[in-house]
């Protein structure tokens, strides 16, 4: 059953910050992570959906982990900007699923990130629901902090997988300049 | 001895786990003497106390952003030689235009690659 409300899509490669309410924000997760972040004082929440791309053994951890600690930087700073207080922030970490059979675990890989970052950020995971072999359609009220989730299976499941299997749009929701301005 | 093991830098970034990744970036290219801040105003304290040859600093950060930092970075005689790399998660025009007027050496977009930093210090010290 679909939430009632004003639904906003949050897909892979972005993050969507809101202090409305009525605003869902709704997701699909395969092996992606969703960090779900609201300072309940400000009253303003949001959501990402990150892939950590890569398996990590090629380019270096530092290099796979930039795409994960963007999206968690541009959400943390979505929240600060409409009042967010960075003290008050508490985090449910939802997805990480084993949902391509053989392949290595990326999921647990994106919920370890997710868990280790929000640790040395000093930000406060309130609850998780990671790691399974299975999908999640996830859905977050950003202000009340309401998580709800449904597995998904067997087709369902698939669809989700395909969708993380397409090459990733972009790396950022906000337009980037072209190029770096070099001042010499 | 290298250029970069001659270089201090100092990394100023509100997010622990963006200085660590920086940190271990700039090791690789060589840098041996890298000293870490979580704010402008942290930052702006360790450059009157030990004046860096080279920071690289965060926009957005509590208590004095980044433009604050690079202003009061630019102000003091004993620091305002020092090369100033800012990093923004925004892609902001108005943002690199302030920082040029403030006097930055360079702005760059995160997520950025080892490669675009290390053209950007060498922009400034010449090949690393």
């Amino acid at each position: 059953m679909e939430a009632r409300g004003k639904r906003v899509h949050v897909i892979q490669g972005e993050y969507q910050v809101t202090d409305d309410p009525d605003v869902v924000l709704s997701t699909i997760l395969g092996s992606c992570v969703a960090a779900c972040l609201r300072d309940p004082v400000a009253g303003v929440g949001g959501m990402n959906h990150f892939l950590l791309p890569g398996d990590g053994g090629q380019t270096g951890g530092g290099e796979v982990a930039r795409y994960g600690v963007h999206l968690m930087e541009l959400l943390i700073n979505g929240l600060l900007k409409k009042g967010a207080s960075r003290d008050r922030i508490e985090a449910k970490i939802i997805g990480g699923g084993k949902t391509i059979p053989g392949l290595s675990n990326v999921g647990e890989k994106n919920a370890i990130f997710a868990k280790s970052f929000l640790e040395d950020e000093g930000i406060m995971i309130v609850g998780t629901n990671v790691g399974g072999d299975h999908g999640r359609k996830l859905e977050y009220w950003p202000v009340s902090g309401r998580a709800r989730q449904c597995i998904l299976n067997g087709n369902e499941a698939e669809r989700a997988v395909a969708r993380e299997r397409k090459p990733i749009p972009r790396a950022a929701p906000v337009a980037a300049p072209k190029d770096d301005i070099e001042f010499f | 001895m290298s250029i970069a093991q001659k270089i201090k830098v100092l990394i100023v970034d509100d997010q622990v786990t963006s200085r660590l990744l920086l940190g271990e970036a700039l090791q690789t290219l060589g840098f041996k003497n890298i000293t870490v801040a979580a704010d402008g105003a942290q930052g702006l304290k360790i450059m009157q106390t030990q004046p860096h040859h080279l920071v690289i600093s965060d926009f957005n950060m509590p208590n004095m952003d980044g433009l604050g930092f690079l202003e009061g970075v630019r102000k003091n005689p004993a620091t305002q030689r020092a090369a100033f790399i800012m990093l923004t998660a925004q892609g902001d025009r108005e943002l690199v235009k302030k920082a040029a007027a403030l006097g930055a050496n360079n702005v760059l977009a995160k997520p950025f690659t080892i490669e675009k930093m290390k053209a950007a210090i060498e922009a400034v010290f010449g090949a690393l």
